[in-house]
């Protein structure tokens, strides 16, 4: 039995029509226990059936949910109506993506740039595949934090420098770049540090540190990228001053 | 029927949006902020070159109103910028001394500390105490 | 250890000004702030005792070699540190392109190595020549 009433403000926008967004707005039943995508999911249900957006496992794991709501980049999944201000619960396409439909953005970028890092176990030899590859607590708790990200891209949205500049390759992306350097098991460290030392790498940052905020995983990418420029830091040194040696 | 992306732009006076983005503008302001006043040191041991007169009278054009008081708002600036680099310190650890990260703001603490120690060791060894 | 693999667009002298801009921001953050106080804000509030800045009383202590390696580490990091995140800043406000960011490295880092290199000539001086 709904206690009351919510008012959504949801940005609609026609790929068909060229035009810019728009607002439109839907007066939903409230329940205390609802989050924001709860409010979408009734609107499409029984108000508005051509409302478009994405979701998927509804529990802030599959990362499909993103949307920027009241002003800033929150799973829809994860965000309860009641912690909202009251008022109209306003919801936006993640910023900083070109829209394709209402909520939905378009990412084709975000998976070019995360593929650009080489998200997997990077090795020149894998040796006989039928034995396990030893890694002890302290291994695995170099990299756990990173290995937490759900590509969810609400650190993108938050991050004026990729607003500004697109071609930086993010904070998710460097995040996950730093997963696998600090595996045990990889080899590619190198190479994912020469792609970050590049203009579209990690020297766009300038350590804002929303990303940070908004991360619902708390992987901390703010703090890998400054971790990285460390990183790609002493790479760069050495070659330059050491050319011809070896390096991770 | 031709489909259309609305293009990605950010936001004019994103910066106004949230309390974290002023203070990173205020950040940046007061790094550059340090670069200025580098020209001014530098411009003081110049005139201290040049010798009294002129020494002087570029110390009295900085400490008269309204001068003085702009200097006054960029030190502020400059302040603002020490504090929030103790506080990315912390937010980074590029060094860490411990196993796991500290807490930032454990780190904020103790480079405050340092500061208040450095602050005083620079009016004894460079300034000559009080 | 393995062979390094060099991706074809690496930039060259970006970590360079990046580690001058952090040594910069450590050197700012602790020394400028005091050093601020005391030139400029001391004697004109009434906030200390005698003025530090007064012509004979920093000329006395411009004798020391700590003194003058203090004010060309200060000046040094404040202008290196500062010029890059004007930097940033001039290319978030729309100064952007390889053009525009070719010519910023030439400007601001010539700022900061002349200013250095100043500084480092003014604290020599009347010491070592």
């Amino acid at each position: 039995m709904p206690d009351s009433e919510v008012v959504f403000r949801v940005s609609r926008y026609r790929p068909e029509s060229g035009g810019r967004p728009t607002f439109q707005e839907y007066r939903i039943p409230y329940r205390s226990d609802m989050v924001v995508l709860d409010g979408l999911n009734y609107i499409k249900d029984h108000l508005d059936p051509t409302l478009t957006f994405r979701w998927s496992c509804r529990m802030g794991i599959c990362g499909s949910c993103g949307a920027d709501v009241n002003g800033r980049p929150r799973l829809t999944c994860g965000t309860y109506i009641r912690d909202m201000r009251k008022g109209a619960v306003t919801v936006e396409p993640l910023s900083n993506f070109p829209i394709l439909k209402d909520l939905v953005v378009d990412f084709d970028d975000f998976l070019d740039k995360l593929a650009s890092v080489r998200p997997y176990i990077v090795r020149k030899d894998w040796g006989d595949l039928s034995k396990e590859y030893i890694q002890y607590p302290e291994d695995v708790d170099a990299y756990r934090q990173q290995s937490l990200c759900i590509n969810c891209m609400l650190c993108y949205a938050a991050c004026p420098v990729f607003g500004a500049s697109p071609e930086f390759v993010g904070p998710a992306a460097s995040a996950l770049a730093l997963r696998y350097i600090r595996d045990t098991r990889d080899e590619g460290g190198a190479e994912r540090l020469a792609r970050l030392n590049t203009k579209t790498g990690i020297w766009e940052c300038t350590f804002v540190g929303e990303c940070s905020v908004v991360c619902p995983k708390e992987v901390d990418p703010a703090a890998a990228i400054q971790t990285l420029k460390f990183l790609a830091t002493t790479r760069h040194m050495r070659r330059l001053l050491m050319p011809g040696s070896a390096s991770r | 029927m031709t489909v259309h992306e609305y293009p990605a732009r950010r936001r004019r006076g994103w910066w106004l949006r949230n309390p974290r983005y002023l203070a990173f503008q205020l950040r940046e302001a007061g790094g550059v902020v340090c670069a200025l006043y580098g020209l001014i040191l530098l411009n003081m041991l110049i005139q201290l070159r040049d010798g009294e007169s002129a020494y002087a009278a570029f110390l009295n054009l900085l400490r008269t109103p309204p001068v003085l008081y702009l200097n006054v708002v960029l030190f502020v600036l400059v302040l603002w910028h020490a504090l929030t680099w103790f506080m990315l310190i912390g937010k980074a650890q590029p060094i860490q001394f411990t196993r796991q990260p500290l807490p930032w703001k454990v780190v904020f603490g103790i480079n405050v500390l340092l500061w208040i120690g450095v602050s005083g060791a620079v009016v004894y060894l460079i300034f000559g105490g009080m | 250890m393995h062979a390094d693999v060099a991706a074809p667009d690496e930039v060259l002298l970006e970590p360079v000004f990046w580690s001058l801009f952090s040594v910069g921001g450590f050197i700012t953050a602790f020394l400028l702030p005091v050093t601020l106080f005391l030139l400029f804000f001391a004697a004109p509030f009434r906030l200390w005792p005698g003025d530090p800045a007064a012509y004979a009383t920093f000329l006395a202590h411009w004798k020391e070699p700590l003194v003058r390696l203090f004010f060309f580490v200060l000046i040094g990091g404040s202008l290196f540190h500062g010029t890059h995140r004007l930097k940033f800043m001039l290319m978030d406000a729309g100064f952007k392109g390889p053009a525009a960011e070719a010519l910023l490295d030439l400007i601001l880092n010539g700022v900061a190595i002349f200013g250095s290199l100043g500084a480092l000539y003014y604290a020599l001086r009347g010491w070592l020549f």
